[in-house]
């Protein structure tokens, strides 16, 4: 019998896969319904294995088939696990003794639980307990390490790569294959796509007071540029995405270009992707567009709508006499681009406008960077040559180009120039210079909602490959196609809250717990390639937008130093002698480090605040409960009274 | 590894020969109320007391911006025996902020901030390092000034006379090379003072005007110290009173009670400079801390040792025994650290911008300067163990027990007790350790440019050491990084008795001579006193003093916000601040020492050690077990404090190295933005709790202090920038900069830079190319 259920469970797995396959949708009820009759069917089995281990009868205590009863008993109660509480939609699919290797604190025997969520895990015997809360959309990769054969203690496990710099290792028992189901578990569920599963946004029931996927609106934020204008208008061509696959349905073109112009700068624009507008001034009204390399080919092929389109665009503020195109990439890079019929806008071809490279790498070299820059700093910071060490990773080199790029798209812009920006395809490269420089010039965007308004327009709504380039639920790590532009670009913005203590709504914590759901597939802001995919997937009904959170609780999100200033452009200082590596990110796994939450400074300006309050509600009590015995001997000269006072220093610098 | 750029150093090591003829006196007569010129007659020299003119010249052009000359200032250079003094009525181009001196203009360079005189003659294409007493074949169309403070100042004599260019020019070179220590100007300027008025006399007796600073020039403060601390078996010894016994130790100083008076006389000889150990603190738990120089004779070592030891170790209430930590052995050495803040001024300020930027970080690493710091940080945390985790009392050895020691010796308090982190604490730390301890402040800094091997920038390395744990802790210390580079500055003012000497008894003996030979009525004193750095009100306003305090301090006494009640703070080992409360618990793991046993993530075989359990317990050396433990507990700001020592965590410390440099300026941006913001809160919580006070004392108050009605005095106010009005967040004022409250408008000129720093830095961005990068390219 016992024979019997393992069969069965074998079996269910394989239908639980394949109806997977076809009814994505329905799995998380379905999936219930088969664990209730398993668990019905299995109950008076249960009962029997127990009164039979009561008798040690070493046959019937198979392991595999008391956890098949756990697995499907647990998973239908919404336990908390040892200290987290279970998001609302988040079940528990397996739990198991384990040893993890931590780095720090070396074996550490404890358990396991894994969700279709996270892996979490509490060491049993440390005080206090070691704790790992790992969301599985953070796993870059799982390995079986050793065999059942390997020598040595701790030599048969597994070991975990996660995208968030940092490794896991565990320990299991040799005897029994023990390794083998978690091994599976995890890798279906940390790589739900790859397995016909949904990813676990799509089954998260969380609630929030504010509906985040309400943040962002293509008109509210034109509008509040000031568009359309006279200069630029609105074009719905692209409502059903059949200019543009990779485009939002709602683009802003020059006045004077035609739909039909539109179609055919098309042609000549790599993946369809024309020049749009992204930002306006609002005094010197010009204009940040944005676009994907022309197809100029080995050829130099040239397209005159294209040409005129530009000008266009460069006529739209009475003062630009040269537009100036912001290639992204090397030189070098475009031109090898030609060969496989990209490029760039020649100087005969473009007449009116100037070329200017800015040297920034392509993903490949950034996903490299960055690898190396883990290899410093876990599990240990690099100790006898940290700098060089840091130094030859490239990371704040490339940080410093993508800035200054970003700089000299906004100095263009405050001087009343219009540009372009694109590098191949317009969707790496660009979104972070035309984001960065937005940020730069407009205060609206540092503030909290405007930064989400930045992040959905510039990068989520413009189609930078999120999917591609984080590999959300994708089992195959070494895809070419991922690479961490985005977490370059949030490391640029967190360079500039650095230089810029006061100009930022937002604190650091934003940026970490961005980055962290940048990965964690609970929310659906960062899922999927583009715009058309993701209303393919219906991602703004069936999933919870990560703004959800953020609004609903905005308190530890924003900078207590934050002073408002309307008309300031931010120049930050592209230089290495400013920029530093983000350690309160990279290196937070670390535990020699003190962890903090906040900034010491943050904090105690929070403390002050506090204590300010407090003063002042002492202080009005006491003239309130004062007014009348103070009255009466008013004749003294204290008449003034302290809230006066207050108003009264004023001493200018 | 890459090493900085050596040969190109060596513009500052070149150095002329001793000058052969000293004296400032009788004072060159280029007077100006002589020379009326019409044009400029109000360009005159605001001259200290005791100071004078030496020589000057007219139409000179101080460089503002290094590649055009459209901001230059039109002036008068002048050089006394105490500055470089550029005058003029053209105001700072771009400048909106500059932190005011009383003894200096705002152009002005004294002559000991000297580091290197450069005249050059464009047309002839020459350049000469002036030194004293020297020669110039050409007539100079420009003089460099090298500034120790990391300066350079140019200025150009394009429209000037030659021969007045040329004769300031030599003036400048002899003058900041003075032969006798007693030609430094602090000796006219302190002399002056006896000599004048009954009131301006009061000026130069005074100990300070009401300083709170003990100098421990006396027992009682000594007294007070071991009190303070609860060293009961530790006693003031005045055996080297008028310097009998050591000419390099204090008069007074501290010693295990056991040891006589006699013995210590006796073993006194067998010590480098007769310095016999001195105590320097006493933990709560009994362990002291205590600094000696090496014993010279082999043969009498161990009797020594075990002689001192036991008088140490019976001061010890559990009578633990004393661990000695040889600091020779382990620390740099004071030419290292010499040749690393060579390379690291080289890198900073010397080399242009654009260029040093791609191999900026292996620069930094390969000057070593960080390197060095961290070792001070490190080895100062294990001394720290020592005393507070293992109790035992601990000994600071060096030879002469007068420069790592005392590095090490202050850090070390520091980190244990928080009375040092306060202003006064932080200044009587730097009297006891430094200035009493005998540091050769005059050697060190070279003073007397006279032998650059005993030049060594020991105190700097110091005030970054303390940084970092600010840094670190920015609310632990009452005091700002302005004050530490406004410290580190002073060190070139030659008028404080705090930087001026090599020990007290060199003070004495030099100020009895110069008050002798100048026939100085001296009254009571015995000798001139110069008065010490911490007399702050000499070089600066009251208001401005306030840029020393740090809003975010919380000291004893300073209120704080604990789960919402406010509440005083005591000093107290249980009194945790609420600031570092709550740690995810994911991330309360323990560390290992030693993590190489782990194969990298990307090696192909994926084995583990089998005994890394073991392993742990080998590899954690039991000081690191105890910073373990002291980092996974929340931060006591009022307690012990430990540095982060991982390299990743240790900074430049940019204020002071990158604060000329106009390049790495943000302009509006910088920690002084947050800064100013909570300054003015903390004025605003200062203003409140007057306000509270005046409640609680009762109504109208007698003393006129608390007159209502009137407005408190700004000097009364703690914070520089003030709140005007509640509830109003103003954005941060204009001038603020990353330099605040220094400027690098006209302090840093290197020559031929083309280009502005703007369009070169855009222009900058470096290609590298890889094969990787050209087949890689996205299509």
């Amino acid at each position: 019998m016992i024979e019997r259920v393992l069969e069965q469970e074998e079996v269910i797995t394989q239908v639980l896969a394949a109806d997977n396959k076809i009814n994505r949708h329905l799995v998380p009820t379905w999936h219930i319904d088969v664990l209730k009759s398993v668990d019905k069917a299995l109950s008076p089995l249960l009962e029997f294995t127990d009164a039979l281990s009561v008798q040690n009868t070493k046959k019937i205590r198979n392991r595999r088939l008391n956890r098949c009863f756990r697995a499907s008993r647990e998973s239908l109660k919404m336990e908390p696990l040892a200290d987290v509480p279970l998001l609302p939609g988040e079940e528990r699919v397996i739990d198991k003794d384990i040893i993890y290797m931590c780095p720090f604190s070396g074996a550490l025997k404890g358990k396991v639980f894994i969700t279709n969520y996270r892996l979490f895990f509490k060491s049993a015997d440390m005080d206090p307990a070691v704790t790992l809360n790992v969301p599985l959309g953070a796993i870059n990769r799982v390995e079986k390490m050793g065999g059942a054969s390997s020598r040595g203690e701790n030599s048969y496990g597994l070991d975990i790569t996660c995208k968030d710099v940092r490794n896991l290792r565990f320990a299991l028992k040799q005897e029994g294959h023990s390794r083998r189901d978690i091994f599976e578990i995890l890798f279906r569920y940390a790589f739900p796509l790859s397995h016909g599963l949904p990813l676990f946004a799509f089954l998260s029931q969380e609630k929030f007071e504010e509906n985040g996927w309400n943040s962002y609106s293509p008109m509210q934020e034109f509008r509040r540029q000031g568009l359309p204008n006279d200069k630029w208008r609105i074009t719905f061509l692209n409502q059903s995405y059949e200019l543009c696959d990779t485009y939002p349905t709602i683009l802003m073109v020059p006045y004077k270009a035609t739909e039909e112009d539109l179609r055919k700068v098309a042609t000549f624009r790599s993946r369809c992707r024309i020049p749009v507008l992204s930002w306006i001034h609002p005094d010197n009204l010009a204009a940040i567009t944005r676009c994907s390399q022309p197809l100029v080919g080995m050829s130099g092929k040239r397209n005159k709508d294209d040409e005129r389109y530009l000008d266009i665009i460069r006529e739209t503020n009475g003062t630009t006499s040269k537009l100036t195109i912001f290639d992204a990439r090397p030189n070098v890079n475009a031109v090898a681009n030609k060969a496989t019929g990209g490029g760039y806008e020649g100087d005969d071809a473009y007449q009116n406008a100037e070329l200017v490279f800015l040297d920034i790498h392509n993903i490949h070299v950034m996903r490299e960077s960055l690898k190396k820059l883990k290899d410093i700093v876990y599990p240990n910071v690099e100790e006898s040559h940290w700098l060089s060490s840091l130094e030859s990773t490239h990371w704040l080199e490339h940080i410093k180009l993508v800035l200054s790029g970003a700089i000299q798209v906004a100095d263009k812009i405050s001087s009343g120039n219009s540009v372009v920006v694109h590098c191949s395809d317009g969707w790496d490269r660009t979104a972070q210079l035309t984001s960065l420089a937005m940020l730069m010039l407009d205060s609206y965007y540092r503030t909290l909602r405007g930064f989400q308004v930045l992040l959905e327009k510039e990068w989520i709504s413009f189609g930078h490959k999120f999917a591609s380039r984080i590999g959300h639920g994708d089992k195959n790590h070494a895809d070419a196609d991922r690479s961490p532009i985005f977490v370059q670009f949030i490391d640029c913005v967190w360079q500039m809250t650095k230089q810029f203590p006061t100009a930022f709504e937002f604190n650091e914590h934003l940026l970490v717990t961005v980055l962290d759901h940048l990965y964690s597939c609970r929310y659906g802001t960062f899922l999927y390639n583009c715009e058309s995919v993701r209303d393919a997937n219906e991602v703004r009904t069936k999933t919870i937008s990560l703004w959800s959170l953020i609004n609903s609780d905005q308190t530890s999100y924003i900078n207590p130093f934050y002073a408002a200033e309307s008309s300031r452009v931010l120049y930050p200082v592209a230089s290495m002698r400013h920029l530093e590596l983000w350690v309160t990110y990279y290196i937070r796994w670390n535990p020699r480090i003190r962890q903090q939450q906040q900034s010491p400074v943050e904090q105690r300006y929070k403390e002050l605040l506090a204590l300010r309050d407090q003063y002042l509600k002492k202080l009005e009590e006491l003239q309130l409960s004062d007014s009348t015995p103070h009255l009466a001997n008013s004749t003294a000269p204290s008449s003034a009274s302290p809230t006066q006072r207050v108003t009264h220093l004023h001493t200018p610098f | 590894m890459q090493l900085a750029n050596h040969s190109s150093c060596k513009m500052f090591s070149v150095k002329p020969l001793k000058p052969t003829f000293k004296s400032y006196l009788p004072p060159l007569q280029t007077d100006l109320k002589k020379s009326p010129q019409p044009t400029i007659k109000k360009l005159e020299a605001k001259l200290l007391p005791g100071e004078i003119v030496v020589n000057e010249v007219n139409f000179v052009r101080k460089c503002i911006s290094a590649d055009s000359s459209k901001d230059d200032l039109w002036g008068k250079l002048i050089c006394t025996n105490f500055k470089i003094s550029f005058i003029t009525h053209d105001a700072l181009p771009l400048q909106k902020f500059q932190y005011r001196s009383r003894l200096l203009g705002e152009h002005d360079v004294p002559l000991a901030c000297v580091e290197q005189v450069v005249t050059v003659n464009d047309a002839k294409g020459k350049q000469k390092v002036l030194g004293s007493n020297q020669k110039l074949k050409f007539n100079p169309t420009e003089l460099i000034v090298y500034c120790k403070d990391f300066r350079i100042v140019r200025f150009r004599f394009d429209e000037a006379g030659p021969e007045s260019a040329k004769k300031v020019c030599l003036a400048i070179a002899h003058y900041c090379q003075p032969a006798d220590p007693q030609l430094l100007f602090g000796f006219e300027y302190v002399g002056k003072r006896y000599c004048g008025s009954s009131g301006d006399r009061v000026n130069g007796v005074d100990r300070g005007g009401g300083l709170q600073t003990p100098l421990f020039d006396r027992p009682s403060e000594w007294d007070r110290e071991i009190k303070r601390t609860g060293a009961s078996e530790w006693r003031v010894c005045s055996i080297n009173e008028g310097y009998a016994i050591s000419p390099s130790l204090p008069e007074y100083f501290v010693v295990p009670v056991s040891l006589a008076d006699q013995d210590l006389k006796q073993y006194s000889c067998f010590f480098t400079g007769q310095r016999v150990p001195l105590w320097c603190w006493n933990h709560s738990n009994g362990s002291a801390l205590v600094r000696m120089a090496s014993v010279r004779d082999p043969a009498q070592q161990r009797k020594l040792d075990q002689r001192i030891c036991n008088g140490i170790t019976k001061s010890h209430p559990k009578r633990s025994e004393a661990l000695k930590s040889d600091l020779d052995r382990t620390l740099p050495n004071i030419q290292d650290i010499q040749g690393a803040f060579v390379r690291l001024r080289q890198i900073c300020v010397i080399e242009p911008f654009e260029e040093s930027e791609e191999k900026w970080l292996s620069s930094i690493e390969g000057s070593r300067w960080l390197e060095y710091v961290r070792a001070f940080l490190k080895h100062s945390a294990e001394v720290v163990y020592m005393l507070e985790g293992k109790r035992a009392s601990v000994i600071l050895q060096e030879d002469e027990g007068r420069d790592l020691t005392c590095v090490v010796s202050s850090l070390v308090q520091l980190m244990l007790d928080p009375h040092f982190r306060s202003l006064t604490g932080f200044q009587s730390l730097v009297q006891k350790e430094w200035v009493m301890a005998g540091h050769r402040f005059m050697d060190r800094c070279n003073h007397l440019k006279k032998n650059d091997r005993e030049e060594c920038p020991l105190f700097l390395l110091f005030l970054d050491c303390v940084w970092q744990l600010m840094n670190q802790y920015p609310a632990a210390f009452e005091f700002t990084e302005t004050y530490l580079t406004v410290l580190s500055d002073s060190m070139w003012i030659p008028v404080f008795s705090t930087f001026l000497f090599n020990c007290p008894q060199q003070h004495a003996e030099h100020s009895r001579e110069f008050a002798q030979s100048k026939s100085i009525p001296l009254g009571e004193d015995k000798a001139l006193r110069f008065p010490p750095v911490w007399d702050w009100s000499q070089q600066f306003t009251l208001k401005d003093q306030a840029l020393f305090n740090s809003p975010l301090y919380v000291g004893k006494g300073a209120t704080c916000v604990q789960n919402g009640a406010v509440k005083t703070f005591r000093r107290s080992k249980k009194n945790y601040s609420s600031t570092l409360r709550g740690m995810p618990s994911s991330l309360r793991n323990g560390m290992l020492g030693d993590l190489d046993s782990l194969p990298r993530r990307n090696s192909l075989v994926l084995r583990l050690r089998p005994d890394l359990s073991q392993l742990r317990e080998a590899a954690e050396s039991p000081s690191e077990r105890f910073f373990r433990a002291w980092f996974s507990r929340p931060a006591d700001l009022q307690g012990l404090l430990l540095p982060q020592l991982l390299p990743s965590h240790l900074r430049l410390w940019r204020l002071y190295f990158l604060r000329w440099v106009p390049e790495a300026q943000i302009a509006r941006g910088g920690p002084i933005t947050a800064f100013h913001k909570l300054s003015l809160l903390a004025d605003e919580i200062e203003t409140l709790q007057r306000q509270l006070r005046q409640y609680k004392g009762g109504t109208p108050a007698p003393s006129p202090a608390s007159t209502p009605g009137t407005t408190p005095q700004p000097e009364q106010r703690r914070m520089y920038f003030k709140a005007s009005a509640p509830h109003d967040p103003p954005s941060p004022p204009e001038y603020l900069t990353s330099s605040f409250p220094f400027s690098p408008v006209g302090n840093l000129c290197r020559r031929s830079i083309l280009g502005t720093p703007l369009s070169k830095f855009l222009s900058g961005a470096k290609i590298w190319l890889s094969t990787e990068t050209l087949a890689n390219e996205t299509l």
